[in-house]
C-alpha cells in the first residue's frame, strides 16, 4: 500500500518523520516522489521577492491613506441618517415657514361671497402669542413677524404670488375652496393654540 | 480632520497616536485591539496595520503577479478591500489571516484575468536544489536569478488553489490548518493541492527541459 498524498506531504515539510512510515524502506516509488516533492519544495523557496525600494513602503502606506481617505464613511447605514438629516431638517422648517406664512396671508383676509354671505376670517393674534408653545426658534418668530402683516396685493407686488406658486393659487381660489382652506386652518391655528 | 491630517504625515514620523479609550500608545496594541481603534475612528490606527501588513501582503502579491508595479496596485486594493471590509472583521480569526485571505482573493481575481507568463529556458529539475548564494559569482547570480524566473513562471501556471497553497505553505510559512481558514477549505484538501502543486511543478518545469 502507497503512502497516500497526505503522508508524503506531512514527511516532505517535515510534519511527520520518515520513520512514521515504515512502507518508505521497502517501496522505491514512494521514495522517489518524496525526493521530487522535497526537491520542488527547494526549488520553490529559493525564489525570493526582490526587496523593493526603502522609500517604497512610505510610498505605498500614502497610496492606501490616498485611497481610503476617498472613500465614503466606513460605517453602513448612519452614513445615510448624516447625509439625510440635513435634508429632513430642512424640508421641516421650510414647511413649517410656509404654514406660517400662508396663515398670516390668509387670515386678515375677508371676502364676501356673491351670496351676501360674508366670512372673516379672524384674524390671528401676533406671532410671539399664537405660535404653538414648542416654536421657540428665533428664525421662525422671525419669518412670522415678517409676513404677518403683509396683504395679498403687497405678497403680489413683492413676487411671492406669482403664477404657479401657492400664494397665487390661494388668490385665484373659489369661494368654496376659501370656505374649505378658512375651515383647513382655522383647525390648524386652534390646534396650535391648544 | 484629525484622520486625513494623520494620514497626511510622513511614514517616518514617530506614530504616537493614542487610542479613544484609554492613552496607550496604539503601537502598543495587538491587532485586535488595533482593529477596534481603527472602527472607533482614532486617527492613525489604520495606518499602523498597514505598517505591520504592508510587507507580507505585498510579498504575496508579488509571488502571484511576478513583477512590482502589479504587486504594489493590488497591495493597495488588498488594504482598501481590508478597510472596507474592517467592520465585518469578527475577530473569529487571526487578523493575520483575514489580511491574507483578502491578499489571496485580491490576487488570484488578477491573476485570472491575466495570462500567465511564459519565459521559461531549459535546465534540469535536479539543478533545482537548495544553495548557498552568499559566495555567489555574477554568474552564478545570474544563473540563479534564471532558475528563479521559470520557477515563478511554472508557479504562475498552476491552477489558483494549487498556486495559493504552495505560496502561503512555502513563502509564508503557513500551517496547514491556516492555509485551511485563508481558502476556506479542508485541512485534507490543503495537503493535497500542496502535493499536486509540487507534483504539477515538476511536470511543467520538466516539459520546460524536454
Amino acid at each position: 500500500m502507497h503512502l497516500t498524498p497526505d503522508q508524503l506531504v506531512d514527511i516532505a515539510d517535515g510534519t511527520q518523520p520518515e520513520s512514521s512510515a515504515p512502507h518508505l524502506a521497502e517501496c522505491a516509488a514512494c521514495r522517489q516522489q518524496l525526493i521530487d516533492l522535497r526537491a520542488m519544495m527547494a526549488a520553490a523557496t529559493d525564489v525570493d521577492v526582490p526587496e523593493p525600494s526603502p522609500l517604497f513602503w512610505a510610498h505605498l502606506s500614502s497610496r492606501v491613506a490616498e485611497a481610503v481617505s476617498a472613500e465614503p464613511a466606513r460605517t453602513g447605514w448612519n452614513w445615510w441618517l448624516r447625509v439625510a438629516t440635513p435634508f429632513a431638517l430642512a424640508t421641516a422648517a421650510a414647511l413649517a415657514i410656509a404654514f406660517v406664512a400662508t396663515t398670516r396671508l390668509i387670515a386678515p383676509h375677508t371676502t364676501e361671497s356673491p351670496s351676501g354671505v360674508t366670512f372673516v376670517a379672524e384674524r390671528p393674534p401676533l406671532p410671539s402669542e399664537t405660535l404653538a408653545p414648542e416654536v421657540t426658534d428665533p428664525s421662525l418668530l422671525m419669518m412670522a413677524d415678517l409676513v404677518g402683516n403683509i396683504d395679498f396685493d403687497s405678497a403680489r407686488e413683492a413676487g411671492l404670488a406669482s403664477r404657479g406658486s401657492a400664494e397665487h393659487a390661494v388668490t385665484h381660489m373659489t369661494e368654496g375652496e376659501l370656505q374649505q382652506l378658512h375651515d383647513l386652518l382655522q383647525h390648524e391655528l386652534n390646534k396650535s393654540s391648544d | 480632520m484629525a484622520s486625513s491630517l494623520a494620514w497626511s504625515l510622513p511614514a517616518a514620523w514617530p506614530l504616537i497616536s493614542m487610542t479613544e479609550t484609554d492613552s496607550r500608545p496604539l503601537t502598543r496594541l495587538d491587532d485586535a485591539a488595533l482593529v477596534e481603534e481603527c472602527l472607533a475612528g482614532t486617527a492613525g490606527a489604520f495606518d499602523l496595520l498597514v505598517e505591520r501588513y504592508r510587507r507580507p501582503v505585498y510579498q504575496i502579491c508579488y509571488r502571484f503577479v511576478g513583477n512590482h508595479e502589479d504587486a504594489s496596485d493590488l497591495s493597495q486594493e488588498v488594504f482598501l478591500r481590508a478597510y472596507r471590509g474592517l467592520k465585518n472583521f469578527r475577530g473569529q480569526a487571526a487578523l493575520s489571516t483575514w489580511m491574507y485571505r483578502i491578499g489571496v482573493n485580491v490576487c488570484l481575481n488578477r491573476v485570472s484575468a491575466k495570462k500567465p507568463l511564459d519565459n521559461t529556458t531549459n535546465e534540469p529539475v535536479e539543478a533545482y536544489d537548495v544553495e548557498d548564494v552568499r559566495s555567489d559569482s555574477p554568474a552564478e547570480r545570474l544563473l540563479r536569478e534564471e532558475r528563479s524566473a521559470r520557477v515563478r513562471a511554472a508557479i504562475a501556471q498552476l491552477p489558483d488553489k494549487q498556486r495559493a497553497t504552495l505560496i502561503l505553505r512555502t513563502y509564508h510559512e503557513m500551517s496547514h490548518q491556516e492555509i485551511a481558514d485563508v481558502l476556506g477549505s479542508s485541512v485534507g484538501a490543503v495537503k493535497a493541492n500542496f502535493f499536486h502543486a509540487l507534483a504539477n511543478l515538476k511536470k511543467i518545469l520538466d516539459a520546460s527541459h524536454t
